[in-house]
């Protein structure tokens, strides 16, 4: 060949290779790309041997690209992500099970899962994948395979009246928010001093929200997303802040779904890369936020590659959902295994079995026992200083100690808490040790003043036999307070069962501990039993000292 | 602070008061439910034996059972099968104290009848008419599970009001609407039973003639 005609061919070849590739994006013609990786991964699923598509061993890639059909698990009812009328599914996931499907050339069978299902189903094998809503955290992992990337990201949302002014935690500290029982958020709203109101289910949240029950709710986005859409709602309510968010993640089977699970990771790369999630999503209204920081990672060099989606430094790592567990964990599993096999009845101690909800019970009890005895001592306090008052000769101080008493008696005991709570909060930013010191000021003040009514009643009538002769006189108030023993110690009773009440001004005892233990763990009704058995017991104990109190006063009326 | 109080006084009175129908509502159930639980009860001590020594013990653990764990318990530890409105919720947990205070009231009367002392046995509804006074004020604690009464109705206008002396003023409001019925209570109970008392003399001394 002469050296020109070499010259012609070789150019004319390289022409018709670029003419060839200049149909199709740059990173769709290297070789290291998602696409180049993606078709050779089908072809080689798609030939070979005659018998793979009936062999037990096969792929799941296989046996879905054999059967020309693949079984996708979606919701039936999660607004703007799936939901269903009649036959008619739509979604934001319904709609990426149909682009799945159809990049991989397949038809798609949709079969109905909801939260407790989805990952049994897999198990199963009566599905081959999941786009369901969930959340991609440390425990799942050792349950399924997620696709990576992740084709959504949710957060937990504080939703409120729009006049509220709510803008994060500092504003929420000592707050009531209505939440659901197991969300994985719970644990984060505790440990920012928020008291929580629990529901079995996320669907009554709006309609709290809207008739007063709840001032503040905290739930996925996802799940506000379809209230928002409602103009009643989104008139009066707001996203106040956002916390702890969670990637979602499609999810095969661990075992035997290595081919579909590495084809998925793929498709997933390059939908978010040519903005195919990114497009669905904006066809459903639903939040994008999360769908434009990815299209602009896996559009860069870096993570545009056939291995970008095992990068860490591309892909998101799953939230950490473990929580750790105590060092008798294993004796506490093992007991909860004997009790029920022993009786029958199902037992549940999650407070002994994680390190957080151990702290939060320990903390609980002891914060009680210290609202306990700092009620007593302040109802003892209060009592005396009033009774002292209301027996005074000076006629305005009698007059202001009886106006307290009134006022105080005409206040239920959960406003006297609130007006003490809101004074102390002007004068001290929240804690938990404002929140008990505030209770025991309150308790002490609401039973105290019955109790020194009880002794300035009876300063008046040991006046009176005094002056009609009847005795002989002596301390007057001392003799009050042991005539009026039987009062102060039925309020001293009663300062003690109402303890459990200043968990409503966010009082860190064990009624508070246990709702909180309860909000991101199992076993309530363990955990409720044990608490009204243990503070009947204390109650019972405080009986018991109380009366030992009222025969030492006694014996000194009898004594004088 | 007029402009407060006019606003109070159209939107809240109304939201309050329907509340405070809420808080009397939840002190009526449970002071019906006491009556029946609390004098059988009664009932049982006065007769004694083993029925007797049962009943005291249950009272003596009514009355230790606080009031607001006994309201978590119920809407927490009850079988799913078994659902509770939150009203039923707060009156059933003021049954127990509402039982063993008709039970001790009960015993007395009975004692007293026994002893031919009708009148004396009377003073049984002036003390169930306290109690009743003390479940409305205790069925405040509704509040702490999102139940629509007064107290609720109170805090929903004090989130509403960022000034300490804006609350400071609703509250005394909240105060008074709910003192004011109860002390007006109290002056009655006071008379009727200062009424029975007099009864009770007057009847004594035509009897030791």
């Amino acid at each position: 060949m002469r050296p020109l005609s070499a010259l012609v061919a070789v150019v004319g070849l390289a022409l018709a290779i670029l003419g060839a590739g200049l149909g199709r994006p740059a990173w769709a013609r290297e070789p290291e790309s998602p696409d180049a990786a993606l078709a050779s991964l089908l072809e080689a699923a798609r030939t070979g041997d005659a018998n793979r598509c009936s062999s037990p061993l096969a792929d799941r890639l296989i046996r879905v690209l054999c059967n020309g059909q693949i079984r996708i698990g979606v919701r039936d009812y999660y607004p703007l992500f799936a939901t269903r009328t009649g036959d008619l599914r739509e979604g934001y996931e319904v709609d990426v099970a149909r682009a799945l499907a159809a990049k991989l050339g397949v038809a798609v069978d949709f079969l109905r899962v909801n939260a407790a299902s989805r990952i049994p189903l897999l198990a199963e094998d009566r599905i081959d994948l999941v786009i369901a809503t969930m959340g991609h955290n440390t425990q799942r992992d050792g349950q399924v395979r997620f696709i990576r990337p992740h084709y959504y990201r949710s957060e937990t949302i504080v939703v409120g009246p729009k006049r509220l002014a709510v803008s994060g935690w500092k504003d929420i500290a000592g707050r009531t928010v209505c939440v659901t029982i197991g969300n994985g958020s719970n644990a984060a709203l505790v440990s920012h001093d928020v008291r929580l109101l629990l529901f079995d289910e996320a669907g009554v949240l709006p309609e709290r929200l809207k008739d007063g029950t709840c001032l503040l709710a905290a739930q996925d986005d996802s799940f506000f997303a379809e209230a928002f859409t409602h103009p009643d709602f989104a008139d009066r309510f707001a996203l106040k802040f956002g916390f702890a968010q969670v990637p979602w993640g499609m999810a095969v089977e661990r075992t035997g779904s290595e081919k579909l699970a590495r084809a998925l990771d793929l498709i997933s790369q390059i939908f978010h890369r040519d903005g195919v999630f990114l497009d669905i999503a904006r066809q459903h209204r639903i939040a994008t936020g999360f769908l434009e920081e990815q299209q602009k990672v896996w559009s860069s060099a870096a993570c545009n590659t056939a291995t970008g989606s095992s990068d860490p430094g591309c892909i998101l790592p799953a939230l950490d959902a473990e929580l750790e567990p105590t060092r008798f964990a294993g004796a506490v599993a093992a007991f909860e295994r004997w009790f029920s096999a022993i009786t029958g009845i199902e037992l549940s101690l999650p407070m002994l079995t994680t390190v957080p909800a151990w702290s939060l019970l320990l903390g609980g009890i002891v914060n009680t026992l210290i609202l306990i005895g700092g009620a007593l001592l302040a109802t003892l306090f209060f009592a005396l200083g009033i009774g002292a008052a209301l027996s005074s000769t000076m006629g305005p101080l009698r007059w202001l100690a009886r106006s307290i008493v009134v006022i105080l008696q005409s206040s239920p005991i959960v406003l006297t808490l609130v007006v003490a709570s809101a004074v102390a909060h002007a004068l001290f930013p929240f804690s938990a040790t404002v929140a008990l010191g505030t209770a025991i000021a309150a308790l002490g003040l609401a039973n105290g003043s019955n109790a020194g009514q009880a002794i300035g009643e009876a300063t008046l009538t040991l006046r009176q036999e005094r002056a009609a002769g009847a005795h002989a006189g002596g301390a007057v108030f001392a003799r009050a307070v042991s005539r009026s023993a039987t009062q102060i110690v039925a309020f001293l009773i009663n300062a003690a069962k109402g303890t459990p009440i200043a968990s409503f001004i966010g009082a860190p005892e064990l009624l508070s501990a246990l709702t909180d233990i309860t909000s991101f763990s199992s076993g309530r009704a363990t955990t409720y039993t044990l608490l009204l058995i243990f503070y009947t017991l204390v109650v019972m104990l405080v009986v018991a000292v109380c009366r030992r109190l009222q025969a030492t006063l006694e014996s000194g009326r009898t004594a004088t | 602070m007029i402009a407060l109080l006019g606003h109070l006084w159209s939107d809240f009175m109304p939201l309050l008061l329907e509340g405070m129908t809420v808080n009397f509502e939840i002190a009526g159930i449970a002071i019906g439910l006491g009556l029946v639980a609390g004098l059988v009860l009664a009932i049982a001590r006065w007769r004694g034996g083993v029925v007797g020594a049962g009943a005291a013990s249950a009272i003596t653990l009514m009355r230790a059972a606080p009031t607001f764990v006994v309201m978590f318990f119920l809407l927490n530890a009850l079988p799913k099968t078994v659902s509770l409105s939150g009203v039923m919720a707060v009156a059933l947990s003021l049954l127990p104290y509402s039982a063993a205070f008709v039970a001790d009231a009960g015993l007395d009367a009975l004692r007293h009848m026994r002893s031919g002392s009708s009148l004396a046995a009377l003073q049984f509804l002036p003390n169930v008419m306290r109690a009743f006074f003390v479940l409305v004020m205790s069925s405040s604690a509704g509040a702490a599970i999102g139940v629509g009464e007064g107290i609720t109705a109170i805090l929903h206008q004090a989130e509403q009001l960022p000034a300490l002396g804006d609350r400071l003023i609703l509250f005394a409001i909240g105060v008074a609407s709910f003192g004011i019925p109860l002390q007006l209570a109290f002056v009655l109970l006071r008379a009727l039973q200062r009424r029975l008392g007099l009864l009770l003399a007057s009847r004594q001394t035509a009897q030791v003639k």
